[in-house]
């Protein structure tokens, strides 16, 4: 999953708190509807609440719906950019109901109704809009009219949930007096809406998830009219209602099935630039196998044109007959791919495999017992098996995946039924956690392009977690090493100036010290010296070998024989010449490769062209003379070298801070491939964003952010415009008063949406960590919101100690999250999930307390003009948060998130103290017949 | 520019004046494509006159290409006369789709439908530029696009073959070959295409002198190495359109017979990236960071 799609996670939010502010002070105790006007009350009633808690459950389904959408059309699943959405429509309503607050009360039944009749045919017309015209992120820099594609997106997905925001903030405006209960089921009706999702996501293809939410919204419209229709005349017009809402919903949803088709409209666009789009184009291609699932959109092609070898040597060309014809299915999961299905293969088929990169750890190890890490197509379990091993273990984290192997007889009798091979034997779930948890112990450890199609684009990639390259994931497959055990690692290496591959060189050096018996010895070179081989392949692919014990010279003999053999170029092997006369240069060359301005270099016969504006061109290609049939040894390489060199010898550090990108190791903190431009770099890079397009992925979270401020910013000019009578009218410790609501919306957005991309560390599925989460957020948090009712009067002293709690708590998971989720991640699935809802529950509890205590003092103390900001500011932040957090995470990484919202909720502590004061000249009202101001922050 | 160039043109260009009347740009070329046909290079008046007179297109596009011909001189992706020439000549607007071709002379890749992107004007020439092409030489060009490839090497070997995976991508840049020829671009004559999987390449018309290969891979196709002539040279985009490098394949065959294919980059050095802003004229260049 991705950093940037992480979560799903805002809650249906409440925008509560108007009910009890009204611009003239109304003393006095309680407000009781007056019995001449019973068509103005709101009675308590199952059907209400069922009502409340369905609409709230299709809010929620909306927007995991939206990141599915996002997924199967686009490349990652923006769960930031839809968890922003969520967060703006509920700040934008919150903001106009203050203002237009008359209105509202007086005319509840006709916009909560409306609202919930539109909601189903906003929904699909938004959806079917915003599939005309799709972004496509791969053009995000080169082509102005995808930032107002990406614009369009976000407000169109905006409209539905105004609508959903509208009917939520209605109802509780009119629920003041039963607030907590109708809260209540707001909050547990989102919560149980993520996870009935979640099971529809089983029944329903990408293209028609929509039906979902429409068909909870339509079932909360119901309750909804039964429950408001005016006493008097009850039945027949609650009849009515029903019978409209059901007229238009039915409608909305045949619409979203028969317009397309008729007009030739998207239902869902899927970009002609994901693997499967191509697939679907090869004139022979067709479909093998498809599968949906929380575990994604599962596609198998069939086609003459799918070739894989990935990373094959250019040697094989003179070397061998021919590559087998016909032998591939390509695997698409949400359109991302393909990764390569290997027919069964006669054995003279498979020569081939030996000019592969993923065959060294073979070409010494003898009749292995083996682990793959990863089976994916099966190629590396393909490998494994022809070059002799004994055993192969095979994990696979995605169960579809499994399922369509042992399960589709065309599949299994194409790749022989491979998992049913005496020699496999299946690990269901992620090898990284199934080597952390168990005591078995392997010859060969391979992870080989893991995750990784390839050929699909670059840009999305990096910003997705990648749990299984991180050092602890490292530490954990070199520990499960027999002595003389070798792990082998191969990583895409189609990056000039290099990125990822130095980032994996890094990452295996330290958990390669890390596991060194010695650790008196962790710092030497010794340590590591005979334990690591590198090659690498010119734009293909880079090996990193290590072996526990180290490698003997002939071992080392063997290794780079066949390093020639297929042409690849040495890295690293023990006692590898290395000249350090080159580094001043190289590492000046790359860094003014990008910030310089420096004209680009002739190359060839440049200069030659004749006419104006030839600069003379010549002169600085004498160093290099230009193109030639034998190159010298590539930059690249030359940089991987020294890199490595570093790494085992010393000096490490020093490089890589004069290296132009950042090169960090990958951590469970900070798991990510992306964030390659270092943070003190970002100025420089504004003007010459171009040049690094290929991380789209990255610049997309920068888009993402920049279009959430912009919004988000919309949420304080409302209240300031239309209600600048109150907004700048002058109250005692306002500006300390407007930082705490700040600190809630920023601290509470930041810990969900962070949390999710922790939580995949154990759960190690995007979809199902985010409903997990929101569902334990927002049931835990109802909770704490019902219990701060309690605790209302002792505030003063009973919330600084909550939120001091609540800051300890987030440090402290920032520090240790990490290492228990890597323990949780061993257990059987259930425990795991029962044991990830409830770790999330100490902080989601108290997290529940600050906005209602502090609303409803400032009812309390005739402060309702403070509503405008809390709303506006809180939902500000929160927009705004929600789109930082994958920046963040990139670069500063996970437990930084959580810290943050630790010093957001410490910070929220003095901040209390100026809510508490007491209004200028007003008197303290009493506290009967204000509602219970409840709010998730 | 030689003599003879500048009195082909000058005498066509005064041919043209006499002939020339609005709407007339846009129809057949005035002349016939012929091999020693080359426009002038002495400024952007003088290209457009010739142009106009000898190819009859529009004034508009002429002038962005010259514009853009001159950024690429700045950024050195043309590398000698021949390549300048053959960019001169290619009317890149006829290989953009409709929407975009108020950008046909940008510096960016753009979008022409399948999946598939027309490279900039940059990485073409560059990529161009480094396979050095001479008249005569066998070219296989692999994923045909939008055939700008294809119709700029036809200005530098009059042998040019070309696969396309995607068919109605196949067909329809067919028929626009087939519509330029018709309207005098006879260069393209030159170019034989085909609906097939690249992969296999073309092996009834190898081995090929120079191979250009745009279609994403996980490993170089076998065959296409095996219909590369010793000495040959092979160039691959890798990476994402806009950030791409150019992977250079070339193949050596000792005398022993044992063959060698070398991997290397178009440059052999680290390249500064030069952002497009720098290259479009004196009045932004102030927006570099110093």
């Amino acid at each position: 999953m991705t950093a940037q799609t992480s979560a799903p996670g805002a809650r249906s939010r409440a925008p509560i708190g108007w009910e009890g502010w009204d611009a003239s002070p109304r003393p006095g105790p309680a407000r009781r509807p007056p019995a001449a006007e019973p068509a103005r009350a709101l009675v308590p009633s199952l059907a209400l609440y069922l009502g409340v808690g369905l609409v709230a459950g299709a809010v929620i389904a909306l927007q995991i719906c939206i990141m599915r959408i996002f997924s199967v059309g686009s490349w990652a699943h923006f769960g930031s950019l839809v968890v922003s959405l969520a967060m703006l429509a509920f700040g934008l309503v919150s903001a106009v109901m203050c203002i237009g607050k008359g209105f509202f009360a007086r005319h509840w039944r006709a916009v909560a109704g409306t609202s919930v009749v539109l909601f189903a045919p906003l929904l699909v017309a938004a959806n079917l809009v915003a599939q005309q015209v799709p972004f496509n992120a791969i053009f995000l820099l080169s082509d102005p009219n995808q930032k107002w594609r990406l614009a369009a997106n976000f407000a169109l997905y905006l409209v539905p949930f105004l609508a959903g925001a509208l009917f939520l903030g209605t109802v509780f405006l009119k629920a003041d007096r039963f607030f907590a209960r109708v809260y209540f089921a707001d909050l547990v009706g989102a919560g149980l809406g993520g996870l009935l999702f979640l099971g529809t996501l089983f029944l329903l293809p990408p293209e028609n998830l929509v039906v979902t939410p429409i068909v909870l919204a339509l079932a909360g419209g119901l309750c909804w009219f039964s429950a408001a229709a005016p006493p008097d005349a009850a039945r027949a017009s609650a009849l009515r209602a029903d019978l409209g809402l059901l007229a238009v919903g039915v409608l909305a949803v045949a619409a979203h099935f028969v317009l397309p088709p008729a007009l030739g409209l998207n239902t869902l666009a899927v970009s002609d630039y994901k693997g499967v789009s191509y697939a679907r184009k090869f004139p022979d291609s067709h479909l093998v196998y498809r599968d949906y699932s929380p575990f994604g959109d599962i596609a198998v092609y069939g086609s003459s044109y799918l070739h894989f070898a990935p990373g094959l040597s250019d040697n094989a060309a003179f070397n061998l007959p021919q590559v087998p014809e016909n032998a591939y299915l390509g695997l698409y999961i949400d359109g991302e791919g393909p990764s390569g299905i290997m027919r069964s293969l006669k054995p003279e088929e498979t020569a081939y495999f030996r000019f592969l990169p993923m065959v060294y750890p073979y070409l010494i190890a003898k009749s292995p017992d083996t682990f793959v890490i990863q089976f994916g197509g099966g190629i590396s379990t393909d490998v494994a098996l022809r070059d002799g091993s004994k055993s192969v273990t095979v994990a696979e984290s995605n169960p579809a995946i499994l399922k369509a192997f042992r399960t589709d007889p065309v599949l299994k009798s194409f790749t022989g039924d491979v998992l049913n091979d005496p020699r496999v034997r299946v690990v269901d779930y992620d090898g990284r956690l199934f080597l952390a948890g168990h005591p078995e112990s392997y010859d060969v450890v391979d992870l080989s392009l893991a995750d990784s199609a390839g050929l699909s684009a670059p840009g999305g990639f990096a910003i997705v977690e990648k749990y299984g390259y991180t050092r602890q994931a490292m530490e954990t497959y070199m520990r499960a090493l027999k002595p003389g055990g070798i792990l082998s690692v191969t990583l895409w290496n189609k990056e000039e100036p290099p990125k990822s591959v130095l980032k994996l060189y890094g990452t295996i050096a330290e958990a390669a010290r890390a596991v060194e018996p010695d650790a008196a010895a962790r710092g030497e070179p010794r340590a590591i010296e005979t334990s690591l081989f590198a090659v690498s392949s010119y734009l293909s692919t880079a090996t990193v070998l290590y072996k526990k014990g180290g490698f003997t010279p002939s071992e080392i003999a063997t290794l780079r024989d066949h390093t020639h053999a297929m042409s690849f170029d040495d890295i690293y092997y023990p006692g590898i010449p290395f000249d350090a006369a080159a580094t001043d240069k190289l590492l000046g060359d790359y860094r003014n490769a990008i910030f310089s301005d420096a004209p680009a270099p002739a190359a060839g016969k440049a200069g030659a062209a004749d006419g104006a504006g030839a600069a003379p061109a010549a002169e600085e290609v004498e160093d290099d003379g230009g193109p030639g049939p034998t190159p010298k040894v590539l930059p690249s390489t030359l940089m991987g070298r020294l890199a490595f060199h570093a790494l085992v010898y010393g000096g490490w550090p020093e490089v890589a801070d004069r290296y132009v990108f950042d090169t960090r190791a990958l951590t469970n903190d900070r798991p990510y491939f992306a964030a390659y431009v270092k943070p003190r770099d970002l100025p420089n890079l504004l003007d010459r964003l171009e040049i690094v397009q290929d991380e789209w992925g990255y610049l997309l979270l920068w888009a993402t952010l920049g279009i959430a401020t912009v919004a988000a910013a919309s949420l304080v000019v409302i209240p300031l415009v239309f209600g600048w009578r109150t907004a700048f009218s002058t109250a005692p410790g306002k500006g300390r008063a407007i930082l705490y609501f700040a600190c809630l919306g920023l601290g509470y957005i930041v810990v969900e949406v962070g949390l999710i991309a922790d939580y995949t560390l154990a759960l190690n599925n995007a979809t199902v960590s985010a409903s997990i989460l929101i569902t334990s957020m927002l049931v835990f948090s109802g909770l704490g919101s019902l219990t701060a009712d309690r605790t209302l009067d002792r505030a003063r002293s009973v919330l600084p100690a909550i939120l001091c709690a609540i800051g300890a708590i987030l440090i402290g998971y920032g520090f240790f999250l990490d290492r228990a989720l890597v323990l949780i991640g061993t257990l059987p699935y259930g425990l795991r999930l029962l044991i990830c809802f409830l770790t999330v529950a100490p902080p989601a509890y108290l997290m529940g307390f600050p906005m209602p205590t502090a609303m409803t003092w400032l009812a309390r103390l005739g402060k309702e003009h403070m509503f405008l900001w809390a709303w506006g500011i809180n939902g500000c932040f929160s927009v705004v948060g929600a789109a930082a957090v994958p920046l963040i995470a990139t670069a500063f990484g996970l437990s930084t998130v959580l810290t943050l919202g630790g010093v957001a909720y410490l910070v929220a502590i003095p901040a209390f103290f100026a809510v508490l004061l007491p209004a200028a000249g007003k008197r303290r009202r009493g506290t009967e017949g204000l509602p219970l101001t409840v709010q998730t922050p | 520019m030689d003599r003879r160039t500048f009195l082909i043109g000058a005498g066509s260009l005064a041919a043209s004046a006499l002939l020339w009347r609005p709407g007339f740009a846009l129809a057949d070329t005035p002349k016939p494509y012929d091999a020693a046909m080359t426009p002038p290079v002495t400024g952007r008046d003088d290209f457009v006159k010739w142009m106009v007179a000898n190819r009859g297109e529009d004034p508009k596009f002429l002038g962005e290409k010259w514009d853009r011909y001159e950024a690429l001189l700045r950024n050195h992706d043309v590398w000698d006369a021949k390549d300048g020439r053959a960019f001169l000549l290619t009317p890149r607007e006829d290989f953009v789709r409709p929407a975009n071709l108020s950008r046909a002379y940008d510096h960016a890749f753009l979008d022409i439908g399948y999946g598939v992107t027309i490279s900039g004007p940059h990485a073409v020439a560059r990529m161009t530029s480094s396979l050095d092409v001479k008249p005569g030489e066998k070219v296989l060009e692999i994923g045909t696009g939008s055939g700008y490839q294809s119709a700029y090497l036809s200005h530098l070997t009059d042998k040019v073959w070309s696969i396309e995976i995607i068919k109605p991508l196949a067909e329809r840049t067919r028929s626009t070959y087939d519509e330029l020829i018709g309207k005098g671009y006879g260069e393209f004559k030159a170019i034989a295409s085909k609906n097939a999987d690249g992969y296999y390449g073309w092996a009834e018309n190898g081995p090929f002198d120079k191979i250009v290969v745009t279609c994403g891979i996980d490993h170089i196709p076998p065959p296409l190495l095996q219909q590369l002539k010793p000495g040959g040279v092979m160039v691959i985009p890798v990476g994402p359109p806009g950030a791409q490098r150019v992977l250079k394949v070339e193949k050596t065959v000792a005398a022993d017979g044992s063959i060698t294919v070398a991997r290397s980059d178009i440059f052999n050095k680290v390249v500064p990236f030069v952002p497009f802003t720098k290259l479009e004229g004196d009045a932004i260049q102030g927006n570099h960071n110093k």
